[in-house]
């Protein structure tokens, strides 16, 4: 009997006692059941079995402590309407919101948090920890952690421009397919059923197979981000100039304009690998959005409030931005989380496959897989960039859950 | 009998036409590339008389139509041309790696469907205890979890750790079936874990919303014993939603098997698939494309049939 395994009980049946006194129903039953566990796997794997358990629980208070905290610091500072909000969430999307805010300082800082470049050899491949590197070396002698740092900044930024790509273009065609209907409505749902019925990934690899290689040059890339930003920017001309020929020629003009200056701007940000991966996102992923506005949309339209607009003599564009979009954007805003989460997964899948982002940015999904031999040692540091794309995943579904059960009322 | 048989029989058509369009999408998105095929494989430096005779050992001179038929036409009867990497007949390099998938997809199918039904059921009925809550955030983390984190997880601890399974699942033709299914353990298992996940949340909320009707409130009212209620009033209608849940997470299952494959190096068409894009391969991605693409629509349709045949209200659309 050493005195941590002493210790531990004594600690849990104290704590359990105290719940009990104090008629805490709940906790006396978590507490309680905890140190049955620990009792049952600590005859049959000993100490070390134990020990394993009490990390496990530890790490778990711990994330709930920093989750409860978390929630009452953002309800402080928030203003009276959102802290009203913000006191409904539960732990979990607490920890959510915790884990997002992470990964959002270490993206936008991540040159000054991490010691070294994301591409800069330091070491020797496969270098164990020391002082200066906090988790050693990679394939190629690269400090892993200032990469796993560098990879929370274009992982998700191309994994966020995707989602924003197919929210615009998904969004715009759904609000613009419930208010006009008829065959407009027809042929863009029978367009996302087609492009729905061919599994994601599959189709993905599909366009990479054609337009990865030779093809990711930055004029084709600019070339058909063009097109995609056209296309978008076609819809809101299309709800905005209704059937005035002049303002249909200004609107085209300045779509041209904008959509250049668009383009131009993404290329500078990304590569044009980037960029191409980026649209494969955005064609994939935006039926899927339409879909769901179309759906939720579908419900407003059919209104007296929105007969009464277009009584009015309101336009298409009014109707949208004032009277449909103000009454969707609770699910909009749960399904642009879950997008992310399924646009995230499938960018990471791919840099995994090795066809996703390019070496040498650091990138979570293909770390793993140039690591991937050290996992044959017992090593567990090709796990870690995986873990960081699970947790955020994991806390993205989080935030989305409440905000679903929130805004669909479900009381079930 | 006669509307049902017509109605599925609609529902047949309807897929068989989406899968043309999709052969459509798959063959003439090939033609996008600037040049031919032909240019892409023996890239710029190639000479013209190479070019030219690469063309016409593909048929590259024909026009794009007839090249559509006659690839569609060899499709329908199984043979997708030849690699233009290794020269072999796509059949023969992507039949037995087919056939590889499908004994995974299913090896892993026969674990996580009776499982997820009866998990799914179990959370359904305990809703809202501890239990629930602890399934709620394991199925949600096992969801969010990119397959390949979840199979090297599996590989560290069961393969490098503790020794019981290989990490490397490669196959050989005299393998016996406990061997196979030894040796196949831990993709299945990778497999099961996100599928059983997704499959219980869904059956969660199926059964969920079932017991919120009217009918099962009153049959408890009544003094109905709850497992009576269950098994007697709500598990008739509760096997629509259940065979839709199932039908759509095996077309799940033939798209994760993809990552699968890759990390265990199991020689299923998944990884077929991946080296070919890698290799621009295109005869080989087309196929593949169109075999996965079939297999989800397919499965898609049976969830939409498994609905008409366990719903008569289906049966009588307004």
């Amino acid at each position: 009997m050493s005195i941590f395994v002493i210790g531990y009980y004594t600690l849990l049946l104290a704590a359990s006692c105290l719940a009990a006194y104090f008629n805490k129903r709940t906790w006396f039953l978590l507490v309680f059941s905890l140190t049955l566990v620990s009792f049952i796997l600590g005859i049959v794997g000993g100490a070390s079995m134990l020990r394993g358990v009490a990390i496990a629980a530890g790490m778990l208070a711990l994330s709930a402590m920093v989750a409860y905290a978390f929630r009452e610091f953002l309800i402080a500072i928030a203003s009276n309407d959102m802290a009203k909000e913000l006191r409904t969430a539960p732990l979990t999307a607490a920890f959510g919101m915790f884990v997002i805010f992470t990964y959002a300082i270490a993206g936008i800082f991540a040159p000054w948090i991490a010691p070294f470049g994301e591409a800069e050899v330091i070491s020797t491949a496969f270098a164990a920890p020391d002082g200066d590197m906090l988790l050693g070396a990679d394939q190629l002698g690269r400090d892993m952690f200032s990469r796993i740092i560098y990879g929370a900044r274009n992982t998700v930024a191309l994994a966020l421009a995707g989602t924003v790509m197919a929210f615009l273009l998904g969004a715009l065609a759904g609000l613009l397919a419930a208010t006009t209907g008829g065959w407009f409505d027809q042929v863009l749902g029978r367009t996302s059923d087609v492009i729905m019925s061919i599994p994601s990934l599959i189709f993905a690899l599909l366009m990479l197979s054609i337009f990865g290689g030779a093809l990711a040059n930055s004029t084709t890339s600019f070339w058909l981000m063009f097109g995609f930003a056209m296309v978008t920017g076609l819809l809101v001309v299309v709800a905005k100039a209704e059937n005035n020929v002049l303002s249909w020629l200004v609107g085209l003009a300045i779509l041209v304009g904008v959509s250049a200056a668009f383009s131009l701007g993404m290329l500078t940000i990304f590569n044009p690998s980037e960029v191409i991966l980026i649209l494969v996102v955005g064609v994939i992923y935006s039926p899927r959005v339409f879909r769901l506005t179309r759906a939720v949309a579908g419900n407003v339209v059919v209104m007296d409030y929105i007969e009464a607009a277009k009584l009015r003599g309101e336009g298409k564009w009014y109707l949208i931005r004032r009277e449909i979009l103000p009454n969707s954007t609770a699910p909009l805003i749960a399904e642009f989380g879950l997008e992310f989460c399924f646009v995230f997964l499938l960018v990471a899948g791919l840099s995994f496959l090795g066809l996703g982002i390019q070496p040498p940015t650091a990138d979570w999904g293909s770390m793993v897989r140039e690591n991937a031999t050290l996992i044959s040692f017992g090593d567990i540091t090709p796990l870690i960039p995986a873990a960081a794309i699970a947790l955020l995943t994991v806390a993205v579904n989080f935030v989305v859950d409440w905000m679903l059960h929130r805004s669909s009322g479900l009381k079930d | 009998m006669g509307d049902i048989l017509g109605l599925v029989g609609k529902r047949l058509g309807i897929g068989l036409f989406i899968l043309l369009v999709i052969s459509v999408i798959i063959f003439f998105m090939v033609e996008l590339l600037p040049g031919d095929i032909a240019q892409a494989v023996l890239g710029q430096g190639a000479t013209e008389e190479n070019l030219a005779a690469l063309r016409k050992e593909m048929g590259l001179d024909k026009p794009a139509i007839i090249r559509y038929l006659e690839w569609l036409g060899g499709a329908v009867t199984l043979d997708f041309g030849n690699s233009i990497v290794t020269g072999e007949r796509v059949t023969t390099l992507i039949g037995q790696r087919f056939m590889n998938t499908l004994f995974l997809a299913a090896y892993a199918a026969v674990i996580a469907v009776p499982l997820a039904i009866v998990l799914g059921v179990l959370v359904a009925l305990l809703r809202y205890t501890v239990f629930d809550r602890v399934a709620n955030v394991a199925t949600l983390t096992s969801i969010s979890s990119p397959e390949f984190f979840l199979g090297y997880i599996l590989i560290l601890y069961f393969s490098v750790n503790w020794g019981m399974f290989p990490a490397i699942a490669s196959l050989s033709q005299d393998m016996t079936l406990p061997e196979l299914l030894h040796r196949t353990f831990l993709p299945a298992l990778t497999l099961v874990l996100v599928v059983t996940a997704h499959m219980m949340r869904m059956t969660r909320a199926a059964i969920i919303n079932l017991l919120a009707s009217p009918y099962i409130e009153m049959a408890r009212l009544k003094g109905t014993p709850p497992w009576k209620v269950i098994v007697k009033h709500a598990l008739p209608n509760a096997w629509a939603p259940i065979i839709n849940v199932v039908a759509l997470n095996l077309a799940y299952l033939i798209t994760g098997v993809v990552l699968v494959e890759v990390v265990f190096v199991y020689p299923g068409i998944g990884q077929a698939l991946v080296d070919s894009v890698s290799k621009r391969d295109f005869p080989v991605v087309q196929a593949c494309c169109l075999i996965f693409a079939a297999t989800f629509i397919l499965l898609n349709l049976a969830a939409d049939v498994g609905a008409i045949l366990t719903n008569p209200r289906l049966r009588h659309p307004k």
